[in-house]
Protein backbone atom coordinates (compact mmCIF):
# COMPACT_ATOMS: atom_id res chain seq x y z
CA UNK A 1 0.00 0.00 0.00
CA UNK A 2 0.84 3.95 -0.94
CA UNK A 3 0.08 6.04 1.86
CA UNK A 4 1.98 9.17 -0.24
CA UNK A 5 -0.76 11.28 -2.10
CA UNK A 6 -0.38 10.43 -5.48
CA UNK A 7 0.06 13.36 -7.95
CA UNK A 8 -3.12 12.64 -10.31
CA UNK A 9 -5.72 11.84 -7.60
CA UNK A 10 -4.28 15.19 -5.63
CA UNK A 11 -7.97 17.10 -5.24
CA UNK A 12 -7.87 20.45 -6.95
CA UNK A 13 -8.57 23.81 -5.24
CA UNK A 14 -11.18 25.46 -5.34
CA UNK A 15 -9.63 28.73 -6.96
CA UNK A 16 -7.92 25.88 -9.43
CA UNK A 17 -11.63 24.57 -10.48
CA UNK A 18 -13.29 27.89 -10.70
CA UNK A 19 -10.80 29.25 -12.93
CA UNK A 20 -10.52 25.78 -15.23
CA UNK A 21 -13.96 26.41 -15.75
CA UNK A 22 -13.90 29.83 -16.84
CA UNK A 23 -11.17 28.89 -19.13
CA UNK A 24 -13.29 26.28 -20.30
CA UNK A 25 -16.15 28.70 -20.97
CA UNK A 26 -13.76 31.26 -23.03
CA UNK A 27 -12.53 28.57 -24.93
CA UNK A 28 -16.09 26.85 -26.14
CA UNK A 29 -17.18 30.47 -26.50
CA UNK A 30 -13.56 31.62 -28.84
CA UNK A 31 -14.81 28.09 -30.26
CA UNK A 32 -18.31 29.05 -31.31
CA UNK A 33 -17.44 32.20 -33.05
CA UNK A 34 -15.05 30.81 -35.09
CA UNK A 35 -17.66 28.45 -36.59
CA UNK A 36 -19.91 31.02 -36.65
CA UNK A 37 -17.57 32.35 -39.27
CA UNK A 38 -16.96 29.54 -41.23
CA UNK A 39 -20.71 29.72 -41.67
CA UNK A 40 -21.15 33.34 -42.64
CA UNK A 41 -18.16 32.68 -45.36
CA UNK A 42 -19.73 29.65 -46.70
CA UNK A 43 -23.19 31.38 -47.22
CA UNK A 44 -21.27 34.47 -48.90
CA UNK A 45 -19.63 31.52 -51.35
CA UNK A 46 -22.57 30.16 -51.77
CA UNK A 47 -24.02 33.79 -52.85
CA UNK A 48 -21.70 33.82 -55.68
CA UNK A 49 -21.76 30.27 -56.75
CA UNK A 50 -24.35 30.39 -59.24
CA UNK A 51 -26.27 27.39 -57.83
CA UNK A 52 -29.64 27.32 -59.85
CA UNK A 53 -32.71 24.90 -58.41
CA UNK A 54 -36.45 24.81 -57.82
CA UNK A 55 -38.26 24.78 -55.02
CA UNK A 56 -41.84 24.32 -54.81
CA UNK A 57 -42.18 25.22 -58.28
CA UNK A 58 -40.08 29.00 -57.71
CA UNK A 59 -36.66 28.50 -59.42
CA UNK A 60 -33.81 30.21 -57.51
CA UNK A 61 -30.76 30.91 -58.26
CA UNK A 62 -27.37 32.60 -56.83
CA UNK A 63 -24.82 34.71 -58.20
CA UNK A 64 -22.79 33.71 -61.33
CA UNK A 65 -19.78 34.54 -61.67
CA UNK A 66 -17.58 33.97 -64.50
CA UNK A 67 -14.53 31.85 -63.08
CA UNK A 68 -12.85 31.98 -66.19
CA UNK A 69 -12.41 35.73 -66.24
CA UNK A 70 -10.68 35.62 -62.80
CA UNK A 71 -8.47 33.02 -63.87
CA UNK A 72 -7.35 34.74 -66.34
CA UNK A 73 -6.87 38.25 -64.51
CA UNK A 74 -6.15 37.29 -60.72
CA UNK A 75 -2.25 37.49 -61.58
CA UNK A 76 -3.00 41.45 -62.84
CA UNK A 77 -4.82 42.43 -60.35
CA UNK A 78 -2.52 40.91 -57.40
CA UNK A 79 0.28 42.79 -59.43
CA UNK A 80 -1.56 45.72 -57.52
CA UNK A 81 -0.59 44.98 -53.81
CA UNK A 82 2.95 45.73 -54.12
CA UNK A 83 1.96 49.10 -55.29
CA UNK A 84 -0.88 49.46 -52.66
CA UNK A 85 1.74 48.56 -49.52
CA UNK A 86 4.60 51.11 -51.23
CA UNK A 87 1.90 53.78 -51.36
CA UNK A 88 0.97 53.56 -47.70
CA UNK A 89 4.16 52.76 -46.38
CA UNK A 90 5.08 56.00 -47.94
CA UNK A 91 2.38 57.93 -46.81
CA UNK A 92 2.42 56.50 -43.02
CA UNK A 93 6.08 57.88 -42.64
CA UNK A 94 5.01 60.97 -44.03
CA UNK A 95 2.38 60.93 -42.05
CA UNK A 96 4.06 60.08 -38.90
CA UNK A 97 6.78 63.13 -39.52
CA UNK A 98 4.08 65.50 -40.27
CA UNK A 99 1.95 64.62 -37.03
CA UNK A 100 4.87 65.09 -34.93
CA UNK A 101 5.47 67.74 -35.91
CA UNK A 102 1.75 69.00 -35.50
CA UNK A 103 1.65 68.06 -32.35
CA UNK A 104 4.56 69.88 -31.37
CA UNK A 105 3.41 72.83 -32.76
CA UNK A 106 0.10 72.35 -31.17
CA UNK A 107 1.97 71.91 -27.81
CA UNK A 108 4.44 74.88 -28.44
CA UNK A 109 3.79 78.26 -26.52
CA UNK A 110 5.01 80.11 -29.74
CA UNK A 111 2.64 81.70 -31.62
CA UNK A 112 3.24 80.90 -35.06
CA UNK A 113 4.04 77.50 -34.28
CA UNK A 114 0.91 77.00 -32.58
CA UNK A 115 -0.72 78.80 -35.42
CA UNK A 116 0.94 76.79 -38.00
CA UNK A 117 -0.05 73.17 -36.44
CA UNK A 118 -3.98 74.37 -36.07
CA UNK A 119 -4.15 75.81 -39.50
CA UNK A 120 -2.61 72.62 -41.15
CA UNK A 121 -4.99 70.67 -39.53
CA UNK A 122 -8.14 72.30 -40.00
CA UNK A 123 -7.59 72.82 -43.46
CA UNK A 124 -6.72 69.51 -43.89
CA UNK A 125 -9.67 67.96 -41.74
CA UNK A 126 -12.13 70.67 -43.53
CA UNK A 127 -11.47 69.48 -47.20
CA UNK A 128 -12.40 65.67 -48.85
CA UNK A 129 -9.48 64.00 -49.42
CA UNK A 130 -10.91 62.65 -52.32
CA UNK A 131 -10.46 66.56 -53.37
CA UNK A 132 -6.59 66.33 -51.95
CA UNK A 133 -5.69 63.69 -53.87
CA UNK A 134 -7.24 65.56 -57.37
CA UNK A 135 -5.55 69.08 -55.98
CA UNK A 136 -1.92 67.02 -55.97
CA UNK A 137 -2.80 65.35 -59.23
CA UNK A 138 -4.75 67.76 -61.45
CA UNK A 139 -4.27 71.30 -59.64
CA UNK A 140 -0.71 71.42 -58.91
CA UNK A 141 -0.03 70.64 -62.90
CA UNK A 142 -1.59 73.92 -63.66
CA UNK A 143 0.91 76.24 -61.78
CA UNK A 144 3.22 74.18 -63.30
CA UNK A 145 4.48 71.33 -60.76
CA UNK A 146 3.94 68.12 -62.21
CA UNK A 147 3.85 65.25 -59.84
CA UNK A 148 4.04 61.53 -61.23
CA UNK A 149 0.28 60.18 -59.86
CA UNK A 150 2.37 57.94 -56.99
CA UNK A 151 3.71 61.22 -55.45
CA UNK A 152 0.67 62.76 -55.73
CA UNK A 153 -1.41 60.52 -53.93
CA UNK A 154 2.03 60.29 -51.40
CA UNK A 155 1.69 63.94 -50.13
CA UNK A 156 -2.01 63.79 -49.98
CA UNK A 157 -2.55 60.59 -48.47
CA UNK A 158 0.25 61.64 -45.84
CA UNK A 159 -0.65 65.07 -45.41
CA UNK A 160 -4.00 64.29 -44.53
CA UNK A 161 -3.45 61.46 -42.41
CA UNK A 162 -0.59 63.74 -40.83
CA UNK A 163 -3.59 65.96 -39.38
CA UNK A 164 -5.43 62.94 -38.34
CA UNK A 165 -2.56 61.34 -36.18
CA UNK A 166 -1.42 64.87 -34.85
CA UNK A 167 -4.31 64.80 -32.44
CA UNK A 168 -3.00 60.95 -31.61
CA UNK A 169 0.44 62.18 -31.12
CA UNK A 170 -0.72 65.10 -29.09
CA UNK A 171 -2.72 63.11 -26.68
CA UNK A 172 0.23 60.57 -26.46
CA UNK A 173 2.57 63.75 -25.28
CA UNK A 174 0.01 64.84 -22.89
CA UNK A 175 -0.34 61.81 -21.58
CA UNK A 176 2.92 61.66 -20.27
CA UNK A 177 2.75 63.40 -16.36
CA UNK A 178 4.05 66.60 -15.40
CA UNK A 179 5.84 64.82 -12.56
CA UNK A 180 8.33 63.18 -15.41
CA UNK A 181 9.03 66.42 -17.14
CA UNK A 182 9.64 67.69 -13.56
CA UNK A 183 11.97 64.60 -12.24
CA UNK A 184 13.97 65.29 -15.44
CA UNK A 185 13.92 68.81 -15.30
CA UNK A 186 15.51 68.31 -11.47
CA UNK A 187 17.78 66.01 -12.93
CA UNK A 188 19.38 69.05 -15.10
CA UNK A 189 17.86 68.09 -18.54
CA UNK A 190 17.14 70.23 -20.97
CA UNK A 191 14.03 70.46 -22.99
CA UNK A 192 15.70 68.72 -25.71
CA UNK A 193 16.47 66.04 -23.87
CA UNK A 194 13.47 65.67 -21.49
CA UNK A 195 11.71 65.24 -25.05
CA UNK A 196 13.26 63.08 -26.70
CA UNK A 197 14.83 60.73 -23.85
CA UNK A 198 11.61 60.47 -21.22
CA UNK A 199 8.54 62.19 -23.50
CA UNK A 200 8.26 60.87 -26.53
CA UNK A 201 9.61 57.34 -25.74
CA UNK A 202 6.34 57.22 -23.50
CA UNK A 203 4.44 59.23 -26.37
CA UNK A 204 5.15 57.02 -28.74
CA UNK A 205 3.89 53.51 -26.61
CA UNK A 206 0.97 55.45 -26.46
CA UNK A 207 0.44 56.38 -29.96
CA UNK A 208 1.49 52.61 -31.62
CA UNK A 209 -1.84 51.02 -31.28
CA UNK A 210 -4.16 54.17 -33.08
CA UNK A 211 -1.08 54.78 -35.32
CA UNK A 212 -1.19 50.87 -36.12
CA UNK A 213 -5.36 51.25 -37.05
CA UNK A 214 -4.48 54.52 -39.07
CA UNK A 215 -1.53 52.19 -41.42
CA UNK A 216 -5.07 49.89 -41.94
CA UNK A 217 -7.03 52.32 -42.69
CA UNK A 218 -4.87 53.72 -44.79
CA UNK A 219 -4.41 50.65 -46.85
CA UNK A 220 -7.51 50.91 -48.05
CA UNK A 221 -8.23 54.69 -48.48
CA UNK A 222 -4.96 54.53 -50.94
CA UNK A 223 -7.65 53.27 -53.51
CA UNK A 224 -8.62 56.79 -54.01
CA UNK A 225 -5.42 57.23 -55.66
CA UNK A 226 -6.77 55.04 -58.80
CA UNK A 227 -8.85 57.78 -59.22
CA UNK A 228 -5.57 60.05 -60.88
CA UNK A 229 -5.40 56.77 -63.47
CA UNK A 230 -1.73 56.76 -63.05
CA UNK A 231 -1.16 54.45 -60.13
CA UNK A 232 -1.39 50.96 -61.00
CA UNK A 233 -2.54 49.98 -57.51
CA UNK A 234 -5.18 47.58 -56.53
CA UNK A 235 -7.90 49.19 -57.62
CA UNK A 236 -6.41 50.96 -60.40
CA UNK A 237 -6.09 47.45 -61.75
CA UNK A 238 -9.22 45.68 -60.75
CA UNK A 239 -11.82 48.85 -62.52
CA UNK A 240 -9.36 48.38 -65.88
CA UNK A 241 -9.79 44.89 -66.16
CA UNK A 242 -13.76 45.02 -65.02
CA UNK A 243 -14.28 47.64 -67.08
CA UNK A 244 -12.89 46.74 -70.06
CA UNK A 245 -14.22 43.33 -70.10
CA UNK A 246 -17.64 44.05 -68.69
CA UNK A 247 -16.53 41.88 -65.76
CA UNK A 248 -16.74 44.39 -62.88
CA UNK A 249 -18.21 42.00 -60.19
CA UNK A 250 -15.33 39.75 -60.64
CA UNK A 251 -12.73 42.20 -60.67
CA UNK A 252 -14.25 44.22 -57.73
CA UNK A 253 -14.87 41.05 -55.81
CA UNK A 254 -11.50 40.44 -56.03
CA UNK A 255 -9.91 43.39 -54.83
CA UNK A 256 -12.07 43.26 -51.98
CA UNK A 257 -10.63 40.05 -51.31
CA UNK A 258 -7.34 41.12 -51.65
CA UNK A 259 -7.71 44.12 -49.48
CA UNK A 260 -9.53 42.11 -46.97
CA UNK A 261 -6.66 39.26 -46.36
CA UNK A 262 -4.52 42.41 -46.51
CA UNK A 263 -6.30 44.27 -43.52
CA UNK A 264 -6.56 40.38 -41.87
CA UNK A 265 -3.04 40.04 -41.81
CA UNK A 266 -2.21 43.74 -40.70
CA UNK A 267 -4.59 43.33 -38.03
CA UNK A 268 -2.71 40.12 -37.04
CA UNK A 269 0.61 41.94 -36.84
CA UNK A 270 -0.96 44.77 -34.44
CA UNK A 271 -2.50 42.75 -32.01
CA UNK A 272 1.00 40.88 -31.75
CA UNK A 273 2.17 44.20 -31.15
CA UNK A 274 0.01 45.33 -28.71
CA UNK A 275 0.35 42.44 -26.82
CA UNK A 276 3.95 42.73 -26.34
CA UNK A 277 3.86 46.58 -25.60
CA UNK A 278 1.28 45.66 -22.89
CA UNK A 279 3.43 43.36 -21.26
CA UNK A 280 4.65 45.51 -18.67
CA UNK A 281 7.78 46.81 -19.50
CA UNK A 282 6.47 49.82 -20.41
CA UNK B 1 30.36 78.36 10.46
CA UNK B 2 31.35 77.50 6.76
CA UNK B 3 29.24 79.38 3.65
CA UNK B 4 25.79 78.29 3.79
CA UNK B 5 25.19 75.52 0.97
CA UNK B 6 21.45 77.18 0.83
CA UNK B 7 20.66 80.72 1.49
CA UNK B 8 16.93 82.29 0.60
CA UNK B 9 16.95 85.71 1.06
CA UNK B 10 13.74 87.75 0.84
CA UNK B 11 12.64 84.70 -1.07
CA UNK B 12 8.93 85.96 -2.51
CA UNK B 13 6.46 84.10 -4.85
CA UNK B 14 2.77 84.51 -6.42
CA UNK B 15 0.49 82.45 -7.94
CA UNK B 16 -1.56 84.96 -10.15
CA UNK B 17 -2.47 87.60 -7.47
CA UNK B 18 -2.17 84.67 -4.91
CA UNK B 19 1.04 85.32 -2.29
CA UNK B 20 2.32 82.19 -1.73
CA UNK B 21 5.98 83.12 -0.46
CA UNK B 22 5.89 86.14 1.78
CA UNK B 23 9.52 87.01 2.46
CA UNK B 24 11.54 83.92 3.48
CA UNK B 25 15.03 83.55 5.02
CA UNK B 26 16.68 80.53 5.14
CA UNK B 27 20.30 79.25 5.20
CA UNK B 28 21.41 75.51 5.35
CA UNK B 29 24.76 74.42 6.17
CA UNK B 30 26.68 72.02 4.65
CA UNK B 31 26.08 68.77 6.23
CA UNK B 32 23.25 69.65 8.10
CA UNK B 33 19.31 68.35 7.86
CA UNK B 34 16.72 70.58 7.89
CA UNK B 35 13.17 69.83 8.41
CA UNK B 36 10.49 71.77 7.15
CA UNK B 37 6.90 71.78 8.79
CA UNK B 38 3.66 73.02 8.34
CA UNK B 39 0.01 72.45 7.19
CA UNK B 40 -0.83 71.85 3.69
CA UNK B 41 -0.56 75.03 1.94
CA UNK B 42 1.47 77.09 4.07
CA UNK B 43 4.30 76.89 1.37
CA UNK B 44 6.59 74.67 1.84
CA UNK B 45 6.57 72.96 -1.38
CA UNK B 46 6.53 75.95 -3.51
CA UNK B 47 9.65 77.09 -1.41
CA UNK B 48 11.51 73.68 -1.86
CA UNK B 49 10.55 73.90 -5.96
CA UNK B 50 11.65 77.72 -6.00
CA UNK B 51 15.01 76.39 -4.77
CA UNK B 52 16.13 74.38 -7.95
CA UNK B 53 13.53 76.94 -10.08
CA UNK B 54 10.93 74.22 -10.90
CA UNK B 55 8.90 77.47 -9.74
CA UNK B 56 10.35 80.77 -10.64
CA UNK B 57 10.37 82.77 -7.85
CA UNK B 58 8.97 86.17 -8.38
CA UNK B 59 11.67 88.34 -5.79
CA UNK B 60 14.17 87.71 -3.76
CA UNK B 61 17.62 85.84 -4.28
CA UNK B 62 18.51 82.29 -4.20
CA UNK B 63 22.18 81.08 -3.55
CA UNK B 64 23.31 77.78 -3.94
CA UNK B 65 26.61 76.58 -3.47
CA UNK B 66 28.50 79.69 -4.41
CA UNK B 67 25.66 80.63 -7.21
CA UNK B 68 24.01 83.58 -6.52
CA UNK B 69 20.62 83.73 -8.78
CA UNK B 70 18.31 87.26 -8.61
CA UNK B 71 14.49 86.00 -9.27
CA UNK B 72 13.04 87.02 -12.27
CA UNK B 73 16.34 86.71 -14.53
CA UNK B 74 16.26 86.05 -18.28
CA UNK B 75 18.39 84.97 -20.86
CA UNK B 76 21.31 83.04 -21.83
CA UNK B 77 23.00 83.70 -17.91
CA UNK B 78 20.14 83.07 -16.00
CA UNK B 79 19.44 79.86 -17.77
CA UNK B 80 23.47 78.27 -17.24
CA UNK B 81 22.91 79.73 -13.43
CA UNK B 82 19.19 77.80 -13.05
CA UNK B 83 21.13 74.83 -14.67
CA UNK B 84 24.07 75.04 -12.69
CA UNK B 85 22.03 74.82 -9.51
CA UNK B 86 19.85 71.62 -10.56
CA UNK B 87 22.88 69.94 -10.88
CA UNK B 88 23.98 70.77 -7.43
CA UNK B 89 20.82 69.69 -6.01
CA UNK B 90 19.12 66.62 -6.17
CA UNK B 91 15.12 66.73 -5.85
CA UNK B 92 13.26 63.83 -4.56
CA UNK B 93 9.54 64.11 -5.20
CA UNK B 94 6.37 62.61 -3.34
CA UNK B 95 5.21 60.59 -6.64
CA UNK B 96 8.58 59.47 -7.33
CA UNK B 97 8.21 60.20 -11.05
CA UNK B 98 10.81 57.04 -11.71
CA UNK B 99 10.99 57.05 -15.49
CA UNK B 100 8.51 53.82 -16.35
CA UNK B 101 9.62 53.13 -19.92
CA UNK B 102 13.43 52.46 -18.31
CA UNK B 103 14.35 49.61 -15.83
CA UNK B 104 15.62 50.44 -12.43
CA UNK B 105 19.19 50.08 -13.72
CA UNK B 106 18.49 52.78 -16.56
CA UNK B 107 16.60 55.03 -14.53
CA UNK B 108 19.55 56.23 -12.60
CA UNK B 109 22.13 56.07 -15.07
CA UNK B 110 20.15 58.02 -17.53
CA UNK B 111 21.18 61.68 -15.84
CA UNK B 112 25.07 60.95 -15.49
CA UNK B 113 25.21 60.04 -19.11
CA UNK B 114 22.92 62.15 -20.87
CA UNK B 115 23.33 65.84 -18.86
CA UNK B 116 26.85 64.94 -17.70
CA UNK B 117 27.99 63.32 -20.58
CA UNK B 118 29.55 60.29 -18.53
CA UNK B 119 30.57 56.94 -20.68
CA UNK B 120 28.52 53.94 -19.81
CA UNK B 121 30.76 51.62 -18.10
CA UNK B 122 31.24 54.59 -15.33
CA UNK B 123 27.62 55.52 -14.91
CA UNK B 124 26.57 51.93 -14.51
CA UNK B 125 29.16 51.52 -11.63
CA UNK B 126 27.63 54.73 -10.02
CA UNK B 127 24.64 53.34 -10.41
CA UNK B 128 24.93 50.11 -8.91
CA UNK B 129 26.74 51.82 -5.96
CA UNK B 130 23.89 54.36 -5.29
CA UNK B 131 21.18 51.57 -5.89
CA UNK B 132 23.42 49.22 -3.07
CA UNK B 133 23.65 52.82 -1.17
CA UNK B 134 18.92 52.59 -0.87
CA UNK B 135 19.19 48.51 -0.45
CA UNK B 136 17.91 48.13 -4.24
CA UNK B 137 20.61 46.57 -6.70
CA UNK B 138 18.43 43.28 -6.47
CA UNK B 139 15.57 44.66 -8.75
CA UNK B 140 18.41 46.37 -10.59
CA UNK B 141 16.87 44.72 -14.18
CA UNK B 142 12.87 45.56 -13.32
CA UNK B 143 10.98 47.83 -14.48
CA UNK B 144 9.13 50.80 -12.19
CA UNK B 145 5.79 48.95 -12.31
CA UNK B 146 7.19 45.83 -10.86
CA UNK B 147 8.25 46.98 -7.50
CA UNK B 148 6.50 48.70 -4.52
CA UNK B 149 6.39 52.56 -3.55
CA UNK B 150 8.58 52.31 -1.14
CA UNK B 151 11.18 50.87 -3.53
CA UNK B 152 9.81 53.20 -5.88
CA UNK B 153 11.11 56.11 -3.57
CA UNK B 154 14.24 54.50 -2.64
CA UNK B 155 14.94 53.91 -6.47
CA UNK B 156 13.61 57.84 -6.98
CA UNK B 157 16.54 58.46 -3.92
CA UNK B 158 19.07 56.33 -6.04
CA UNK B 159 18.47 58.51 -8.88
CA UNK B 160 18.93 61.77 -7.60
CA UNK B 161 21.98 60.53 -5.68
CA UNK B 162 23.94 59.19 -8.55
CA UNK B 163 24.20 62.96 -9.80
CA UNK B 164 26.58 63.77 -6.80
CA UNK B 165 24.71 66.54 -5.42
CA UNK B 166 25.76 68.86 -2.66
CA UNK B 167 22.48 69.25 -1.15
CA UNK B 168 19.28 67.36 -1.45
CA UNK B 169 15.89 68.26 -1.57
CA UNK B 170 12.80 66.09 -0.33
CA UNK B 171 9.07 67.01 -1.38
CA UNK B 172 7.05 64.75 1.18
CA UNK B 173 9.09 61.58 0.63
CA UNK B 174 6.69 59.13 2.47
CA UNK B 175 3.26 61.17 1.86
CA UNK B 176 2.34 59.08 -1.24
CA UNK B 177 3.30 56.04 0.30
CA UNK B 178 0.92 53.28 2.32
CA UNK B 179 1.70 53.61 6.18
CA UNK B 180 3.86 49.85 5.81
CA UNK B 181 5.85 51.26 3.32
CA UNK B 182 7.11 54.58 5.07
CA UNK B 183 9.88 52.76 7.16
CA UNK B 184 12.08 51.74 4.80
CA UNK B 185 11.94 55.14 2.78
CA UNK B 186 12.70 56.67 6.41
CA UNK B 187 15.48 54.13 6.77
CA UNK B 188 17.03 55.19 3.96
CA UNK B 189 16.97 58.82 4.72
CA UNK B 190 18.50 58.40 8.26
CA UNK B 191 21.09 56.76 6.62
CA UNK B 192 21.98 59.69 4.24
CA UNK B 193 22.18 61.74 6.77
CA UNK B 194 24.58 60.01 9.08
CA UNK B 195 26.66 60.13 6.24
CA UNK B 196 26.80 63.46 6.39
CA UNK B 197 24.06 64.42 3.34
CA UNK B 198 23.16 67.68 3.54
CA UNK B 199 19.20 67.61 3.34
CA UNK B 200 16.08 69.67 2.90
CA UNK B 201 13.05 68.05 3.85
CA UNK B 202 9.55 68.67 3.84
CA UNK B 203 7.50 66.25 5.93
CA UNK B 204 4.74 65.45 7.61
CA UNK B 205 6.64 62.53 9.85
CA UNK B 206 7.63 64.41 13.01
CA UNK B 207 9.09 61.35 14.65
CA UNK B 208 11.73 61.26 11.66
CA UNK B 209 11.94 65.35 12.25
CA UNK B 210 12.59 64.45 16.13
CA UNK B 211 15.43 61.87 15.69
CA UNK B 212 16.89 63.00 12.38
CA UNK B 213 16.76 66.96 12.07
CA UNK B 214 19.51 68.92 13.26
CA UNK B 215 16.96 71.68 13.00
CA UNK B 216 13.04 72.36 12.65
CA UNK B 217 11.55 75.52 10.27
CA UNK B 218 7.86 75.99 10.64
CA UNK B 219 6.08 77.73 7.86
CA UNK B 220 2.44 79.34 8.36
CA UNK B 221 0.77 81.14 5.83
CA UNK B 222 3.99 81.73 3.78
CA UNK B 223 5.99 82.81 6.06
CA UNK B 224 8.32 81.15 8.09
CA UNK B 225 7.33 81.29 11.68
CA UNK B 226 10.07 79.58 13.90
CA UNK B 227 12.86 77.52 13.56
CA UNK B 228 15.00 76.06 16.20
CA UNK B 229 16.35 72.57 17.66
CA UNK B 230 13.54 69.87 17.48
CA UNK B 231 13.36 69.15 20.86
CA UNK B 232 12.72 73.27 21.00
CA UNK B 233 10.22 73.26 18.36
CA UNK B 234 8.56 69.83 19.25
CA UNK B 235 8.31 70.34 22.76
CA UNK B 236 7.96 73.85 23.83
CA UNK B 237 6.85 75.76 20.68
CA UNK B 238 6.78 79.52 20.96
CA UNK B 239 4.64 79.99 18.18
CA UNK B 240 0.55 79.52 18.65
CA UNK B 241 0.31 77.99 14.83
CA UNK B 242 3.22 75.76 15.75
CA UNK B 243 1.38 74.87 18.64
CA UNK B 244 -1.92 73.90 16.45
CA UNK B 245 0.33 72.45 13.98
CA UNK B 246 1.51 69.88 16.73
CA UNK B 247 -2.35 69.37 18.23
CA UNK B 248 -2.98 68.10 14.87
CA UNK B 249 -0.22 65.63 14.61
CA UNK B 250 -1.01 64.49 17.83
CA UNK B 251 -4.92 63.83 17.35
CA UNK B 252 -4.14 62.27 14.09
CA UNK B 253 -4.65 64.91 11.55
CA UNK B 254 -2.69 66.55 8.69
Amino acid sequence: MNLLPQKESAPKSHVELLYQAFQRKERIFRMNVGISWGVLLLILVFLFSGQEWTLAGIPFKTIKVDSEFIRANMVFIAGGIGETIKISILSIMLAIFLALMAALGRLSRFPPFYALSTFYVSLIRGTPLYLQIFFFFLALPQLGIILPGLWAGVLALGLNYGAYMSEVFRAGISSVGKGQREAAIALGMTNGQLMRRIVLPQALRFAIPPMGNDFIAMTKDSALVAATGFVHELMWRAVKVGRAQFHNLEALIMAAIFYWVMTLFLTAIQSRIEARLSKGDR
Amino acid sequence: MSAPIIKLTNLKKYFGRLEVLKGIDLEVQPREVVCVIGRSGSGKSTMLRCINFLEEPSEGTIEIHGLVIPAGGKGKEHQQLVHEARLVTGMVFQEFNLFPHMSILENVMEAPIIVKGMDHAKAKEIAEMNLARVGMLFKKDEYPLRISGGQKQRVAIARALAMEPKVMLFDEPTSALDPELIGEVLEVMKGLAKEGTTMLVVTHEMEFAREVADRIVVMNEGELIEQGKPEDILNHPQHEQTQALLDRYRTGKK
